[in-house]
C-alpha cells in the first residue's frame, strides 16, 4: 500500500497531469435525414456506409 | 407400462398415455376423413404403449414417431398426416420461441458494442436499463406478430426479405408521424394527458409548451414529430412578450421622468395607452400616436411620445433576447427530454422560414443563431431536425423578405448540419402551395416523409394534423436478381410485390381504424390529428385515420440497375431512363390503388436505417457475392446514387431531382461536401440553389463535423485537433487549456 502510493505520487511529480486522456473525439453524421451524435451508436451496415462516401466536387 | 417419459428439456414425467390418445383424436378432428371412434382411439393408443414399452423408448420425439407409424400401418393415413403437421408447427413455435429467449439472452448481456440488434436504431441507446426494456417488448412484439396476427404469407415474406413491414413492433398499436399545428393546439390551453396547460404567454412558454406538445404526441406514435409552421406558431409567443415589456418600460420611463409611484407611473400609462386605440405590436407604431384617432390630452403627447420610443427599442432589445434563450431552451429541451421511458429523445422536426412578420422572423434568427452556438459545451444539437422552406418571393432570392435569414440558414448549416432545406417551388410542392395559408406549405417530417395530396378528401389537401400511417419496403434488388436481366419478368415480379405490400398495409390499416379516441387521449383526444375532434371518447378512428398515407417504400435501386443491366443510374444514361421507369411504375401503382380504394396510397424513398443491411445480408447468403449488387454490406439508399461512386454534386442532384417528383411520400437528396463549408459559403449556396433549379422536393449538403469534448473545437479533425494539437486519445496539459480558453470563448470547463 505504502509502495503504491508513493510510486504514484512519483508519476505526478515527474509527468504533470494531462486533460482529457482517453477521451475520443466526436464524429456527428446524418442518417437517414436525422443527425447521430457519434458514429458509434450507427449499426454495423450504416458504419459501412459512412466509410464508403466520397465527397462530390463543386 | 411405461413409468416416465423424458421432456425435450430433460426433465422426466410421469408417463399418461390419455396425452397420447387426445393427440391422435386432434389429428383426426382435422381431417375430414377416416373418422375414429373411441374405441379405435383407444386401439391405437394401446398398440404405441406396447410398441414403446418393448422397444423400451421413452423420449418425447421418439414416442411421437411411434405414434406416426402405428397410425400409419392401421391404416390412417391421413390423420398421420394431420399429425405429422401438427408436430412441425409446434417444432416452429417451440423454435421461434428459442430464437426469441437467445434474442433476450443477448439483449440482457452483451454490450451495444457488439450487438447489432442494439444499436438498430442510431437515436436509442440501447446500453440503458430503459432502451433494453423497449427492447424486450420491441422483439417480443415482432415475435406475437409474426406467429399470431400477420397472415402466413405475409409473415413469411417479410422474413424471408422480400418484403419489409417498418415498426413491425407497433402492428397492434400506433401510426407513425403527425404534423403538429400549435396554434391550434395552444389556443385555450391543453391536456397532454396527465395535467392540464394554459394557454402561454410569453415567448419562454411557448417553447416549452411546444417541447411538451411533440412530447407528449411522441409517446402515442411510432415515428417522429414534427412543427410544420414553427414561426408562425410562435410569433404570437414573441407578440405577447414584446407588448408586456414595452408597457412595463413606459410605465418606468414614466415613473423616473415623473418622479411618481410606480401605482401612479401604471395608471397614467394605462390613461395614454388606451387613449391611441388597438394594442402595440412589434412592426408597426415607429411613432406614438401619430394617427388621427389619437384622444390624448396635448399636455402629455411629448411624455407619451420620449416613452413610446423609450419603451419601443428597450422592448425590443429585451424581446429579443428572451426570444434567443427561449429558443436555446427549445433546442437544449429537445435534445435532453425524455420520451419512450427514458430510452431516447422524443424525434422531433420543425418546419420555417416562410412568416414574414417581424416577429416570426425573430423566432427563425434566434433559433438558427442558438443552433450556431451548439448545446451546453458547444456540442451539435442532433434534435430538432430543423428544415428550412425555400420559396421565391419569400426567401429565395435577393431582395426576398426573408432572404437574409434563407443566407443565415446556409450559414448555420454549413456550420452544424442542419437545417435541412425543402423547395416549395417544386412543381409537385407548388400546386398546393396558397400564398399567406401555412396549411398549403408542404412541410417535411425530419428523415423525408411527406404528406399533402389527399384522395379521401380533396378539400383537405393541406399539412397540418396529417401524417403517414405506416409504410412497407419492397427489396428492389432481389427482383433484379431473379429476373436476371429480363425486363419484363422483373416487372412482372415487382407487380406481384406491390400487391402483397398493398394487401399487408390495407391488413394493418384495419387494425388501426379499429382503435378508439381513448387509445391517443392526446393525439386524438386533443385534435391533434385532423378531424379528430369531431370524434367522441369511444369512437373508433378509422375515418379520421384516412386522411392519413399508407406507403410503399424501396430501397437500392441502384444494386436493382446493376443486377438488370450492369450499371446503375450514375453509370449510365439506359439505367438512368429504367429506373425512372421503374419508380414511375410504383408510383402508378400507388396511384392507381389510391383511386380505387379512396385511401391514400403513396410511394416513399424509404429512409432504410436498419433495413440497409438486412436486405442485403439475406440476398448475400441467397445469391451469394453478385459484383455490384450484394458485394458491399448495405444496400443503397432508395434512389440515391451510391455513396461510393465518385460523382460532381451538380451531376447527383441532376439524376437524383427527377425521383423527387415521384416519390410523393417522401425523398431526400444529400450532397457530400469535403472540408468545412462555413469557410466556403459559395459553394454551399450552389448546391442549395442547384437543388432549387432542379426540382428537388427535400434536400440537405453533409460535411464531416468533428468535435474535440477537450479544447471545444468544432469542424474537420482529420489525425489531429486543429486547435489543441492533441490526437485521439491523447491528454492535453493545462497550460494549452489555460492559453486556448484566453483565446476562443467555447473551450469547455474541466474538473
Amino acid at each position: 500500500m505504502l509502495l503504491d502510493t508513493e510510486k504514484n505520487s512519483l508519476k505526478t511529480r515527474l509527468s504533470p497531469r494531462l486533460i482529457g486522456e482517453g477521451t475520443k473525439f466526436e464524429r456527428t453524421r446524418r442518417i437517414t435525414g436525422y443527425l447521430v451524435g457519434t458514429l458509434e451508436r450507427f449499426n454495423n451496415a450504416k458504419r459501412a456506409e459512412e466509410r464508403d462516401r466520397v465527397k462530390h466536387g463543386v | 407400462m411405461l413409468s416416465a417419459i423424458i421432456k425435450r428439456n430433460g426433465t422426466s414425467v410421469p408417463f399418461d398415455s390419455a396425452k397420447i390418445l387426445n393427440a391422435v383424436n386432434r389429428a383426426n378432428k382435422a381431417v375430414n376423413a377416416e373418422e375414429m371412434s373411441p374405441t379405435d382411439l383407444l386401439f391405437v393408443t394401446e398398440k404405441v404403449c406396447k410398441r414403446l414399452e418393448a422397444e423400451n423408448l421413452r423420449h418425447v420425439e421418439e414416442i411421437q414417431d411411434v405414434v406416426e407409424d402405428v397410425l400409419i400401418k392401421y391404416g390412417y393415413a391421413q390423420t398421420a398426416k394431420a399429425y405429422i403437421l401438427y408436430r412441425a408447427e409446434h417444432a416452429k413455435i417451440r423454435e421461434a420461441e428459442t430464437y426469441l429467449m437467445d434474442i433476450y439472452k443477448k439483449l440482457t448481456w452483451s454490450p451495444a458494442q457488439e450487438e447489432d440488434i442494439k444499436r438498430e436504431n442510431a437515436n436509442i441507446d440501447g446500453d440503458t436499463a430503459m432502451g433494453t426494456m423497449l427492447k424486450y417488448g420491441s422483439e417480443g412484439s415482432k415475435f406475437f406478430i409474426d406467429n399470431h396476427i400477420l397472415p402466413k404469407d405475409i409473415s413469411a415474406a417479410h422474413s424471408n426479405g422480400d418484403i419489409h413491414i417498418h415498426d413491425k413492433d407497433f402492428y397492434m398499436l400506433t401510426e407513425t408521424c403527425c404534423q403538429i399545428d400549435l396554434i391550434r393546439l395552444f389556443k385555450n390551453g391543453f391536456f397532454t394527458g396527465h395535467g392540464y396547460l394554459r394557454e402561454p404567454n410569453a415567448i419562454e412558454s411557448y417553447s416549452a409548451l411546444a417541447c411538451i406538445a411533440i412530447q407528449a404526441n411522441q409517446n402515442e406514435m411510432h415515428g417522429g414529430q414534427s412543427v410544420p409552421n414553427f414561426d408562425f406558431a410562435l410569433a404570437p409567443g414573441v407578440r405577447k412578450t414584446f407588448v408586456k415589456e414595452y408597457h412595463s418600460a413606459f410605465a418606468d420611463y414614466i415613473q423616473v421622468k415623473t418622479e411618481c409611484s410606480p401605482g401612479e407611473a401604471l395608471a397614467l400609462e394605462r390613461k395614454i395607452y388606451s387613449a391611441v386605440g388597438p394594442e402595440m405590436d412589434m412592426g408597426a407604431r415607429a411613432e406614438y400616436a401619430a394617427g388621427p384617432e389619437c384622444a390624448l390630452d396635448p399636455d402629455l403627447l411629448p411624455l407619451a411620445r420620449k416613452a413610446h420610443a423609450h419603451a419601443r427599442d428597450q422592448a425590443l432589445r429585451r424581446t429579443d433576447r428572451r426570444t434567443y434563450q427561449a429558443m436555446e431552451a427549445f433546442i437544449h429541451n429537445l435534445n435532453t427530454m425524455n420520451s419512450r421511458a427514458g430510452a431516447q429523445v422524443p424525434f422531433s422536426s420543425v418546419n420555417y422560414g416562410t412568416d414574414t412578420s417581424p416577429e416570426g422572423r425573430m423566432v427563425v434568427k434566434n433559433l438558427l443563431l442558438a443552433t450556431q452556438a451548439g448545446l451546453g459545451r458547444g456540442e451539435t444539437s442532433i434534435f430538432p431536425v430543423q428544415i428550412f422552406k425555400v420559396k421565391a418571393g419569400v426567401s429565395f432570392n435577393p431582395g426576398d423578405p426573408n432572404h437574409d435569414l434563407f443566407k443565415l440558414a446556409m450559414e448555420t448549416s454549413a456550420r452544424r448540419l442542419f437545417p435541412n432545406f425543402s423547395f416549395l417551388d417544386a412543381p409537385f410542392n407548388l400546386q398546393y402551395y396558397r400564398p399567406g395559408d401555412y396549411n398549403t406549405e408542404v412541410a417535411y417530417m425530419g428523415c423525408r416523409t411527406r404528406v399533402i395530396g389527399n384522395v379521401h378528401d380533396r378539400s383537405r389537401e393541406i399539412t397540418c394534423g396529417r401524417g403517414n400511417l405506416s409504410f412497407t419496403s419492397v427489396n428492389l434488388p432481389r427482383l433484379g436478381l431473379e429476373a436476371g436481366g429480363d425486363i419484363r419478368k422483373f416487372h412482372a415480379l415487382l407487380d406481384e410485390r406491390v400487391d402483397l405490400v398493398f394487401r399487408q398495409l390495407l391488413h394493418r390499416f384495419k387494425i388501426q381504424s379499429s382503435k378508439k379516441v381513448r387509445n391517443y387521449p392526446f393525439l386524438m383526444g386533443e385534435g391533434i390529428w385532423l378531424d379528430s375532434d369531431s370524434l367522441g371518447w369511444d369512437d373508433a378512428i378509422e375515418e379520421v385515420l384516412k386522411h392519413g398515407t399508407l406507403t410503399l417504400g424501396f430501397i437500392g435501386l441502384a444494386e436493382t440497375l446493376k443486377a438488370l443491366v450492369g450499371a446503375h443510374h450514375g453509370e449510365s444514361a439506359a439505367a438512368q431512363e429504367l429506373g425512372l421507369e421503374i419508380v414511375g411504375r410504383m408510383r402508378e401503382r400507388a396511384d392507381a390503388e389510391a383511386r380505387k380504394t379512396g385511401l391514400n396510397f403513396s410511394l416513399i424513398a424509404t429512409p432504410a436505417e436498419g433495413l440497409s443491411g438486412r436486405f442485403a445480408a439475406l440476398d448475400r447468403k441467397k445469391y451469394g457475392l453478385v459484383p455490384g449488387v450484394t458485394d458491399r454490406p448495405y444496400y443503397t439508399n432508395s434512389f440515391h446514387v451510391p455513396v461510393y461512386f465518385p460523382i460532381n454534386a451538380f451531376r447527383k442532384i441532376k439524376l437524383e431531382a427527377p425521383y423527387h417528383a415521384l416519390t410523393n411520400a417522401g425523398h431526400i437528396t444529400y450532397v457530400e461536401l469535403d472540408g468545412d463549408p462555413s469557410k466556403n459559403l459559395e459553394a454551399f449556396e450552389a448546391v442549395i440553389r442547384c437543388m432549387y433549379e432542379q426540382g428537388v422536393g427535400y434536400g440537405s449538403v453533409n460535411h464531416p463535423l468533428d468535435r474535440d469534448p477537450v479544447c471545444g473545437y468544432v469542424g474537420v479533425i482529420n489525425e489531429v485537433c486543429p486547435r489543441c494539437g492533441r490526437r485521439e486519445g491523447e491528454g492535453v496539459s493545462p497550460e494549452t487549456l489555460k492559453t486556448l480558453r484566453g483565446k476562443y470563448a467555447d473551450v469547455p470547463p474541466w474538473k
